[in-house]
């Protein structure tokens, strides 16, 4: 198991989180945190007990981007940064780490600017009730793109186009998020935000690994391709269930009314 | 919305003024329901390029005055101008219209302000606008195929923007039924309703301002990052979103937003460079 400073990660039951710990600083990334990212989702995507992993913050945001601190005094950051990008090589979400499993975000206060990096690279968005979205990237004369992007492909575009031009000058609420679909529930209490993401994650976790996985990937890649050719893609991914042992014990379990035994995700 | 308008002169079916630093593009034929005929044609297309030119201009409203916003084709009026028809066709078979925002390539963001009826033609200026605010009174319908025509490129494009369903719907039931703004809203259509609906163009100006504060460098960068993101696939259209994210690198406005967020003051942009 890694050591992590930035990030907190925990199991509970089937469920991996995944924590933001840089309360202070609004859980804004450092390189550190960059890398602790990509070793994190790693090993919950790795680890055979965590079926579903969820991720969200300490404090009163969720994440705010980068760390622009670090990068205006560090002298590196930005170097690294411009690597990244002239490469296009991230590591720090799961979408990026090809993570296999369900990923849940959960988010507990601001989300802004490379905040939409998770949101828009979950499966899965809940929300507590005093969660508030907004992209300051032009107001602070930044470009906006691969998390505005990602968003476009998942929710309608006008909402996400006004975030980008808005910049700083507003803030979507939870409540319209949810309207919108960018969230699918809101929870209110905010405090209950981390019990309700477990329960849904447990709900998550009674499935099928193996369907869930071919599923995720037939989903993710449908967003690479024109409709005909997803369709194509997707029917790959049913096939490969086909003679898989959770496609025997699915419907044996539903028949002797019993909860199915699945067999764990291999790791290939 | 009192004066302090500078209106460019030159237009008979447009409206096209300035007020601080939102350009104005207002369809002006509404005893026709502002619908489009040759005339128009030309002069949206000479409208959106000057404006869009205008280095006072940072931002572009786009509505009509009447009771409707945009219903499409003038068909009376081009039955009797065979020439403008004719073109009009050859670019529509060609895909080379040339009287949205989205396609003459304007650089800066484009705010429909939806006034009233929004109809077949008219879904254009919603589809092809970064940015869709609706009076409450505001109504949405694709007559087109109730009149024996096909919907296309204005259902295309809003294909993209929002739930698939309910465009299907509008493209089919035709002039049978109307989407009231609430559901326009809803469905993420737009993103505000005004109401009272007179109080439309206040907050489209006060919108239109919001976003003038920043910077016309990103903006115009992200906005080619998240049109052509429309283009390609997810991984990449990423790729080349870093291409726009590096366009900015060493651009002024790059420095100054961070230090006057420092410095606790409103931010100094460079204007738009001609590219």
């Amino acid at each position: 198991m890694g050591q992590y400073t930035s990030l907190i990660v925990e199991r509970h039951g089937p469920v991996g989180w995944l924590l933001n710990n840089r309360p202070e600083q609004l859980n804004a990334m450092t390189a550190q945190m960059r890398e602790e990212f990509a070793d994190a989702w790693n090993e919950l995507d790795g680890d055979p007990d965590v079926r579903v992993i969820v991720h969200t913050g300490e404090g009163r945001a969720f994440q705010t981007g980068v760390d622009v601190t670090e990068i205006a005094t560090d002298g590196l950051g930005f170097e690294r940064y411009r690597r990244s990008v002239e490469d296009n090589d991230f590591h720090f979400t799961a979408w990026h780490q090809k993570v296999s499993k369900p990923v849940i975000t959960a988010v507990n206060g601001i989300c802004a600017g490379g905040g939409f990096h998770w949101i828009a690279d979950a499966d899965i968005v809940i929300a507590a009730s005093d969660a508030q979205f907004f992209d300051p990237h032009v107001s602070v004369g930044q470009v906006v793109a691969m998390e505005a992007i990602g968003l476009l492909r998942k929710m309608p575009a006008e909402a996400v186009m006004r975030m980008a031009f808005v910049g700083r000058y507003e803030r979507m609420s939870a409540q319209r998020a949810y309207e919108l679909g960018m969230v699918s529930q809101i929870v209110d209490p905010p405090e209950r935000l981390r019990e309700e993401a477990q329960a849904l994650a447990e709900k998550i976790a009674r499935n099928s690994p193996a369907a869930m996985a071919a599923t995720k990937r037939a989903l993710w890649q449908a967003m690479e391709l024109g409709l005909t050719d997803a369709c194509r893609a997707g029917a790959r991914e049913l096939v490969s269930m086909w003679g898989h042992p959770d496609q025997e014990e699915g419907p044996r379990a539903f028949a002797e009314r019993r909860d199915p035994v699945w067999q764990p995700l291999s790791s290939g | 919305m009192e004066g302090r308008a500078a209106q460019l002169m030159g237009y008979e079916t447009l409206v096209v003024e300035r007020r601080g630093p939102v350009g104005w593009l207002i369809f002006d034929r509404p005893r026709s329901g502002n619908a489009m005929d040759g005339v128009m044609f030309a002069e949206l297309e000479r409208a959106w390029t000057e404006l869009d030119a205008d280095d006072g201009v940072r931002v572009i409203v786009n509505t009509g005055n009447g009771p409707a916003f945009q219903t499409g084709l003038d068909m009376v009026q081009l039955a009797r101008d065979p020439e403008a028809l004719r073109e009009q066709s050859r670019r529509t078979a060609k895909a080379e219209l040339r009287f949205t925002a989205w396609h003459l390539g304007v650089a800066k963001p484009v705010i429909a302000a939806v006034n009233g009826t929004c109809a077949g033609g008219g879904l254009h200026f919603v589809a092809d606008a970064d940015v869709v605010i609706a009076a409450s009174d505001a109504t949405f319908l694709d007559p087109h195929v109730s009149v024996g025509q096909v919907s296309a490129y204005e259902t295309i494009g809003l294909l993209r923007k929002m739930p698939a369903e309910a465009v299907m719907r509008m493209a089919l039931v035709g002039r049978h039924e109307r989407m009231p703004a609430e559901r326009a809203y809803e469905l993420g259509m737009v993103s505000k309703i005004v109401d009272p609906p007179e109080r439309l163009r206040e907050e489209a100006q006060a919108l239109g301002e919001k976003f003038a504060r920043n910077s016309p460098a990103a903006m115009a960068a992200t906005k080619r990052a998240l049109w052509e993101a429309m283009e390609h696939g997810l991984t990449e259209a990423c790729r080349l979103g870093g291409r726009q994210l590096m366009s900015m690198w060493g651009h002024p406005d790059q420095e100054e937003g961070p230090l006057a967020f420092a410095e606790k003051r409103d931010p100094v942009w460079q204007p738009m460079g001609r590219s």
